[in-house]
């Protein structure tokens, strides 16, 4: 029996400020954390035998797993020192072939079951900006190199971090890494087959998470737990939790997913593309499109929210917009130009008339009336 | 304060038993056992817990059976003490989870007529009283003896030869888990999770008969139904899962505990009784007791009403003139000094009200009615997330009161409880691990909330921990302040803040170590504290709130620093169902 390892441990630091509380494999896109989704397509190719590694903020991503009803084994990587010492956690789970998965990756079964069936294996994937991967080498089906991160890239293809090995790859993990370990392995005459994947998607910077959820969403099916008024008009698939209240005249296009114990509308519309957490309110004559809005979040009247991500518990009075532009920024150690509307951290308070154009605004900001916001603004800053 | 489990029908007895008994597991730790009947009745007793012990109880054939996790009432936790007891030729096995009050006098006259009796045990004395009245019918044999039984009791009763269980009950509380063709008891709900979500509660006074395919329940000789419930708890939340202690795990939980409770609300008639209350008592014990003193602040100064609060062990014995609404809280429900308040106030055609986290529980059946808190099962000793649950009721009624004028605030407080969760607290956790004593300071509601934070610090770190109103030090405490002793002041802005920073300043002179609590932002208690423990700056409501966790944080981690084990504090049971 095949055994898989996921390692959820890494906060995913590029995608701060949205990592204040949980592990990058923990974020919700289209309101399902990043990690169940590997856990489906393992679930999928009959793979049950899972061990999940966790480490940074492990107390919720163990609360998450725990209420899932697949049996995955939780062990815990006390620092975050690289991938190979969160499988070092593992090792003692481990006594079979087994799939090593990155839990803040999105990978379809099809992709598993191209690489169960092989052993000592890599799964890769073509990317248009190979540089933030480790940039993969290719003769004839097996890896020659793995090029961590570099400047000029020699091709477009990546590794998906997804490997399938032997048990034996304990004896090659000498440093904190991975691909430190498959260069040894490969030194040592391994052969290390490069399988393309089917379908696999990162989430490198916050923005990406917006494509995510768009590819996610494609996948939801539809399902009515609320109170919908009969006047609401939905279109497409669309999911609503139990507890959820729809308003009268409130217009749903989806894919839209809506959590549970929200409060909707009335007269409210909710285009594409959007994803909308439990225990949200959306006062009335608010529009959302192309939109991850997470758990506790409050968008006053006559907002327009588009191409913005939200974190847990932000409380943004009427008037709220969000403006898609494109302008440089530093990232991490990066200068990045991305169209985007918003990302806001967790909590972050808005008064009536605040703007926010291309922004990323930190965990617990506070922003006084009538502000246009833009560009990078750290934790806990009051904007006057 | 002990646990009982019973297991009938066509599985394994023993596994069921010892997986009920690992849940029941928080009501007693000194010691346990299980009997079953296959061809013979088989016992398996040992002293410490079911983990280390369970491997010996393997060999044990037979698919009925019953066990038992004592917390040591009479006679020392030592192998012959533990249950199950039996009578003198060894065929009839019996768990009991009370306290028999006329048992000196019922071993004396068994005695006398030949009984050979073993242990030091109240229980041993109802082995042999079913032995004596046993004529070949085993519940009439046990109705027989209930007749000369004074006291509390939850009993299961297994016979050699014999394919049934008998149950009953008196003040003590016991739950039937009903399978297909198969029956569970159990001191409450946990151990019947994995089986089943219909379960039947006894009252006081039932005796049940049960076979794998038939349950007749008795009281007073006459037979009655007891409806079927359903369970809405689900058996994930009695797992630790991946954390280290139930008790962390229940920590993190708050933010969904209290969040449930506020959401759930309150029906139409537990409304109306709050509203028209004019003057309101509430009784509670240990933690319990805490939040009502908290309630007590918050309540007389956000409503105008008066609220008196007693401490339920006290309160039978010294009651004063009641008037108005009663309130015993309790987590259980089953906390027989509550439980016995709650009865006095009844006598007294009080209005009751129960503010409990288990359905069913004897608590909801003496009271005219009942606010369930929603924390779901909580098996650490030490309570966590129980205690913010059962301020969630509190404040729900204050809210009622002011006629919903902090629906907003309590609708995102699970936020601010879910912030410090992600504090970091191991500079406090140094300065506390060194430490032999403790003092925790607060003033108004902040008083309790000093005096939860170093029962928990006592409870689990065993480091001594005293709660003291902030002004109360000088009268006396301040004697014992060194530079060993750690004082936690809690701080929160208001009208208190200017007096507590000058008691912190106080406190500095005399060299003790402070740490402080105040909110996000204060500038000056960094200045004269050796640590600062920030706290969400948000209404006082929730203020109280996220002091309470980070007292949890600190005295979980002191704990974890010095070793101790953190879920089966030394001496102590979750519930108290002794006086």
């Amino acid at each position: 029996m095949m055994q898989a390892v996921i390692l959820a441990a890494g906060e995913g630091s590029r995608l701060r400020p949205l990592t204040r509380s949980k592990p990058k494999a923990m974020i919700p896109v289209a309101n399902r954390p990043i990690i169940e989704y590997v856990i489906d397509a393992l679930l999928e190719n009959a793979i049950r035998d899972i061990v999940v590694v966790v480490g940074y903020r492990k107390e919720h991503a163990i609360r998450y797993l725990n209420k899932l009803d697949a049996p995955v084994q939780v062990v815990v990587q006390e620092r975050q020192l690289g991938t190979a010492d969160a499988l070092r956690a593992a090792r003692s789970e481990i006594t079979e072939d087994f799939l090593l998965l990155p839990g803040d990756n999105y990978i379809n079964a099809e992709s598993v079951a191209r690489i169960k069936k092989e052993r000592n294996a890599m799964l890769v994937a073509e990317h248009p900006s190979p540089s933030d991967f480790g940039v993969v080498v290719i003769r004839e089906g097996v890896v020659r190199d793995i090029i961590e991160k570099p400047e000029g890239a020699p091709t477009f293809t990546v590794s998906t971090g997804i490997y399938s090995f032997t048990p034996d790859i304990f004896s090659y993990l000498h440093t904190n890494e991975i691909p430190d370990a498959l260069s040894a392995m490969i030194a040592s005459g391994h052969a290390i087959r490069a399988i393309p994947a089917d379908d696999w998607q990162d989430a490198i910077y916050p923005w990406d998470l917006l494509k995510l959820n768009s590819r996610m969403l494609k996948g939801i099916h539809p399902e009515i737990g609320g109170m919908v008024d009969a006047s609401v008009t939905r279109r497409g698939v669309v999911r609503i939790g139990t507890g959820t209240t729809i308003g009268p005249n409130t217009v749903i296009y989806g894919p839209v997913t809506i959590g549970c114990d929200c409060n909707i509308g009335p007269n409210t519309v909710i285009m594409p593309d959007s994803s909308i957490g439990d225990r949200v309110v959306l006062e009335p004559f608010t529009y959302v499109a192309d939109s991850i809005i997470m758990d506790d979040v409050t968008v006053g009247s006559h907002s327009r929210i588009v191409s913005a991500v939200f974190g847990q518990g932000c409380i943004l009075a009427d008037h709220t917009t969000t403006y898609a532009s494109a302008s440089f920024m530093e990232v991490g150690d990066r200068v990045l130009k991305e169209e985007f509307g918003a990302i806001l951290g967790d909590g972050v308070r808005a008064a009536p008339f605040t703007t926010f154009k291309n922004c990323i605004v930190g965990n617990g900001v506070t922003i006084g009336e009538g502000k246009t916001v833009t560009g990078l603004i750290e934790d806990s800053v009051r904007v006057i | 304060m002990c646990g009982i489990v019973g297991y009938i029908g066509r599985r394994d007895a023993t596994p069921v038993l010892i997986s009920g008994l690992k849940r029941l597991e928080y009501r007693g730790y000194d010691s346990f056992g299980i009997a079953t009947v296959g061809s013979a009745l088989e016992i398996y007793k040992r002293t410490g817990s079911i983990s280390d012990g369970e491997a010996g109880a393997a060999g044990l054939q037979g698919s009925i059976g019953i066990g038992h996790t004592r917390w040591a009432g009479y006679g020392e936790p030592t192998v012959i003490n533990a249950h199950p007891q039996i009578d003198c030729e060894g065929k009839i096995a019996i768990v009991h989870n009370g306290v028999i009050e006329n048992y000196s006098d019922l071993k004396r006259e068994l005695e006398e007529r030949g009984h050979v009796f073993r242990s030091e045990t109240d229980t041993e004395a109802i082995a042999h009283l079913i032995e004596e009245h046993y004529d070949g019918d085993l519940l009439a044999a046990v109705n027989a003896t209930l007749s000369h039984l004074q006291g509390s009791y939850a009993l299961l009763v297994i016979m050699e030869d014999t394919e049934r269980i008998i149950a009953a009950r008196n003040a003590s509380p016991i739950v039937l888990g009903v399978g297909d063709s198969e029956f569970f008891a159990a001191s409450d709900l946990t151990p019947l999770l994995d089986y089943t979500e219909r379960v039947i509660y006894l009252d006081d006074g039932d005796v049940a008969d049960i076979t794998p395919d038939r349950l007749d329940i008795y009281n007073e000789g006459e037979k009655v139904e007891r409806p079927v419930e359903l369970v809405n708890w689900c058996v994930e939340d009695t797992r630790k899962g991946g954390f280290d202690h139930y008790m962390l795990k229940e920590i993190f939980e708050q933010p969904q505990s209290f969040y449930e409770t506020i959401r759930a609300g309150v029906d139409e008639g537990v409304r109306r009784m709050l509203m028209d209350a004019g003057e309101i008592t509430l009784v509670a014990c240990g933690t319990s007791y805490h939040t009502t003193l908290v309630f007590k602040y918050l309540a007389e100064s956000l409503c105008n009403i008066p609220i008196r609060i007693e401490m339920g062990s006290e309160f039978k014995y010294f009651t004063g003139p009641l008037r108005g609404l009663v309130i015993a809280v309790s987590q259980s429900g089953e906390t027989t000094d509550t439980i016995a308040a709650l009865n006095m106030a009844k006598a007294r055609n009080c209005p009751t009200l129960a503010i409990t986290n288990v359905q069913g529980s004897t608590l909801t059946r003496v009271a005219d009615r009942t606010l369930l808190m929603r924390a779901g099962p909580e098996i650490g000793v030490a309570a966590t997330k129980s205690y913010t649950a059962q301020l969630a009721a509190l404040i729900q009624i204050i809210n009622l009161r002011c006629e919903g004028m902090f629906n907003d605030i309590l609708s995102h407080a699970h936020l601010a409880i879910g912030d410090v969760l992600l504090y970091d607290v191991k500079d406090a956790v140094a300065l506390c691990s060194r430490a032999d004593h403790a003092f925790f300071i607060g003033r108004g509601p902040f008083y309790p909330v000093a005096m939860e934070g170093a029962l928990k610090m006592k409870e689990i770190s065993y480091v001594h921990a005293e709660g003291y109103a902030a002004g109360e030090l000088k009268h006396g405490p301040f004697a014992l302040l060194t530079p060993e002793t750690p004082v936690i002041a809690i701080c929160a802005p208001g009208s208190t803040y200017n007096v507590m920073v000058s008691n912190v300043k106080e406190v500095k002179a005399r060299r003790a170590p402070v740490i402080a609590l105040g909110v996000e932002g204060d500038t000056e208690l960094p200045e004269i504290a050796d640590i600062f423990i920030p706290i969400p700056d948000t209404h006082l409501l929730v203020q109280v709130l996220t002091a309470s966790v980070v007292l949890q944080l600190l005295a979980y981690h002191t704990a974890c620093a010095l070793g101790r084990d953190v879920d089966r504090p030394r001496n102590l049971a979750k519930s108290v169902t002794v006086e």
